[in-house]
């Protein structure tokens, strides 16, 4: 046989640290407010703690100022199976929590009310028809607030805690909770923030420092770290591209385009007077066009936007014309130097060096 | 012999009918319209009954049209599977959804207690929920292997930086993003409509605090709210992945559900500029010089929708939610909105008018 202890009624001393220990213990019963901790409308109620006693007597225990106390009964249970409860529960009340028994919640006062009442010497696997006492004490805890969903079936308003505990009479609740006490704790609060304001000029100064000694470093190492993360030497192919003899471009007829060179990332255009070098690149969002040549145009295939064969766009979501890249003759052979590039709506495709004129 | 050209004549004036409504202006203004008849109509459209004979109809429709070449290359494509599974289940989830709303409705008007009512609904861990849980996970494995070995993930050649596929799509998901950005430049439609697109889903609570339909199905009590943020996942993210994965084909152009996907197909999407229909076209003058005398129409015409478009939606159909909600929640709700419906405007004003854009500076790049 072992006893259990079974809490009838809970609550809080002065003292408390609003540490939000008990509420992580037991949310139900506790709940931490700005400057106090009360206990919860729905757990002066005797039958709703016992099913949490365990839960109570663990914050109990951590409450780090222990001003948390409580009244118990003490049962016997037999240590498997959940007995009638003790003829004349002794009545205690505890000034300080004492470790509880870890023993498997069960309140079989409550456990079945309106089903089989719990059996002397009930085996651990209650058999069908007969519910498992502990379960059913577990169902009924879990469903004594209605849950949310419940709640709103039934009615437009929404209860919250809040009204609850407003709505309960000032009497019932236990001393703490009293306005008086969370007024006087607020005021004490008060007072102490006026003390630390001292605190403050000196902290701020200390922030400052710091603020000032990291902007300093910062600005000191900061370039040699940035170095640091590049690489010390940058492989980059040779932007300028030799495209062949000028000749070959000299043949093609206006709005003609060569996509010789289209894996080095260059469509070689002629315009009505001037050999060009296209970026291939769509300028919409960067996928590669195709050249048509039945419709000539080049044709996006990711969102559709069209240009001109001499780069102008004209269908698609596409903002502005395809690129183009600097050309030069050296020796009858063109170059293309990709890493400049000419941009049609800054107006740029008349700059020299954006063009070879025929 | 003769009957044979006939029924294959009619059969193809079916398939040019249908591949004419599947164009995009007809596909959304079609499927708008289906939207709203079935949310009119949920009550009857939920019966067992009605739901069961549109859904052998609809199963019916697409495998004939199975025999097509065209649709079965589209809808049998190992990529595209998964869109018709999608198609399937959107569709039936939101018939179970509505078909308890259509329950709980009528039960309300009559007084009756709530499908929900009965508070035991509540299941126990262990066993119920492990064991169905163990059930579907042995369900989606062998299903997931049965597919992997059917459908073979399709394997193309080596990617070359230099070629894009054509089409080029992005994952299924993404589609509704990608046709997006063919109505808006990158920098709205990659950016700005993403990010309001989580920035408003975030803001409902926020918006709604009406606490009805928590925990139980509803429509009667939250019509505005239910019908806005399906018209936003049905319409404007379901249908443009739709878009995206049946009807986009080579060279991103549209092609109708039995046609041939011809990349040389011709296609005439010369576009045109609201500053040209302005000035050019009804005024009949050239454009003028400064950017911003130029686009001045456009800006109004968009500043007008921002700032107008609360006020008249208010005379309309908002007199008593921007009431009850304040000013300040009925603005985001409806700038929300008035951005949401840009997305289905500018849509049609493209596949109408070809219209680029709305306010074009080029110059710097603000495109709408
Ligand atoms: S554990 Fe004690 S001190 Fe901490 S909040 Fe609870 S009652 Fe207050
Ligand atoms: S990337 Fe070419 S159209 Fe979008």
């Amino acid at each position: 046989m072992a006893k259990k202890q079974l809490i009838t009624k809970v609550w809080i001393e002065e003292g408390c640290i609003v540490c939000d220990a008990c509420e992580t213990a037991a949310p139900e019963v506790f709940e931490v407010m700005d400057d106090t901790c009360v206990i919860r409308p729905d757990a002066l109620n005797a039958e709703f703690t016992k099913p949490r006693s365990e839960g109570i007597v663990d914050a109990a225990e951590e409450c780090p100022v222990d001003v948390i106390k409580f009244d118990s009964d003490t049962v016997e249970v037999a240590d498997e199976a959940p007995t009638e409860p003790a003829a004349a529960p002794a009545t205690e009340t505890q000034t300080a929590p004492s470790p509880a028994k870890k023993a498997p919640a069960a309140e079989p006062k409550k456990a079945a009310p309106q089903k089989a009442p719990a059996s002397v010497g009930k085996t651990k696997a209650p058999s069908a028809g007969e519910p498992d006492p502990s379960i059913q004490a577990l169902l009924e805890a879990a469903t004594s607030r209605g849950g949310n969903a419940g709640i709103m079936r039934n009615s437009t308003e929404v209860p919250t805690s809040a009204q609850g505990w407003r709505a309960t009479d000032v009497d019932n609740l236990p001393p703490d909770a009293r306005q008086a006490k969370v007024v006087e704790a607020a005021q004490k609060a008060k007072k102490q923030s006026a003390l630390h304001r001292r605190d403050f000029v000196s902290n701020s100064a200390v922030a400052i420092g710091w603020t000032a000694f990291g902007v300093g470093t910062g600005i000191s190492i900061g370039p040699a770290f940035g170095r640091f993360m590049m690489p010390n030497v940058l492989e980059e192919p040779d932007p300028r591209i030799r495209v062949g003899k000028i000749t070959r471009y000299m043949e093609m007829a206006p709005g003609d385009v060569n996509e010789d060179y289209k894996p080095q990332g260059i469509w070689m255009i002629r315009d009505e007077d001037r050999i060009a070098a296209l970026n291939i690149i769509c300028t919409h969002l960067g996928c590669i066009p195709n050249w048509q040549p039945n419709d000539r145009k080049f044709k996006c295939p990711c969102h559709g936007s069209g240009y001109y064969s001499d780069g102008i766009n004209f269908e698609g979501p596409t903002p502005r014309p395809l690129e183009r890249f600097k050309i030069t003759i050296k020796d009858g052979i063109v170059i293309v130097d990709k890493s400049k590039k000419y941009q049609y709506e800054l107006g740029q495709w008349d700059q020299p060096g954006s063009y070879i004129l025929v | 012999m003769d009957s044979i050209l006939a029924a294959s004549s009619t059969l193809d004036s079916v398939k040019h009918f249908i591949n004419v409504a599947c164009e995009p202006h007809w596909f959304l203004i079609i499927s708008v319209l289906a939207f709203f008849i079935f949310l009119i109509g949920y009550r009857t459209w939920t019966k067992p009954i009605v739901a069961g004979t549109v859904s052998a109809l609809a199963t019916l429709f697409f495998l004939a049209s199975c025999a097509d070449t065209n649709f079965a290359k589209i809808v049998t494509k190992a990529d595209n599977v998964p869109i018709v599974i999608m198609m399937v289940t959107v569709s039936f989830l939101l018939w179970l959804a509505f078909r308890q709303a259509a329950i709980n409705d009528e039960r309300m008007e009559k007084g009756e207690p709530l499908i929900e009512a009965g508070a035991d609904d509540k299941v126990l861990v262990w066993p119920d929920l492990v064991y169905s849980e163990l059930i579907a996970l042995v369900l989606c494995t062998a299903l997931l292997i049965v597919w992997a070995i059917i459908l073979r993930a399709p394997l193309e050649q080596p990617a070359d930086p230099n070629v894009a596929p054509n089409p080029a799509k992005a994952p299924w998901y993404f589609l509704g993003l990608q046709e997006m950005l063919v109505y808006f430049d990158p920098w709205l439609a990659g950016v700005v409509f993403p990010g309001l697109i989580i920035v408003g889903l975030l803001a409902i609570p926020y918006i709604d605090k009406n606490p009805r339909g928590n925990g139980y199905y509803t429509f009667k009590e939250r019509k505005f709210a239910i019908t806005t943020f399906l018209f936003g996942f049905v319409i404007l993210w379901v249908v443009l992945i739709i878009f995206g994965t049946f009807l986009r084909g080579p060279n991103w152009n549209f092609f109708g559900p039995y046609e041939f996907w011809d990349p040389h197909r011709p296609a005439a999407l010369l576009n045109t500029e609201f500053h040209d229909l302005f000035w050019v076209n009804t005024l009949g003058r050239p454009l003028p010089g400064h950017y911003l005398i130029r686009e001045l129409p456009g800006i109004v015409l968009l500043g007008a929708y921002f700032m107008l478009g609360p006020v008249i939606m208010k005379w309309l159909f908002f007199r008593k939610i921007s009431r009850d909600i304040g000013f300040i929640r009925y603005s985001v709700l409806c700038v929300l909105i008035l951005f949401m419906l840009l997305m289905p405007i500018k849509m049609v004003l493209r596949w109408t008018l070809n219209l680029h854009y709305i306010v074009g500076i080029t110059e710097w790049f603000l495109n709408v």
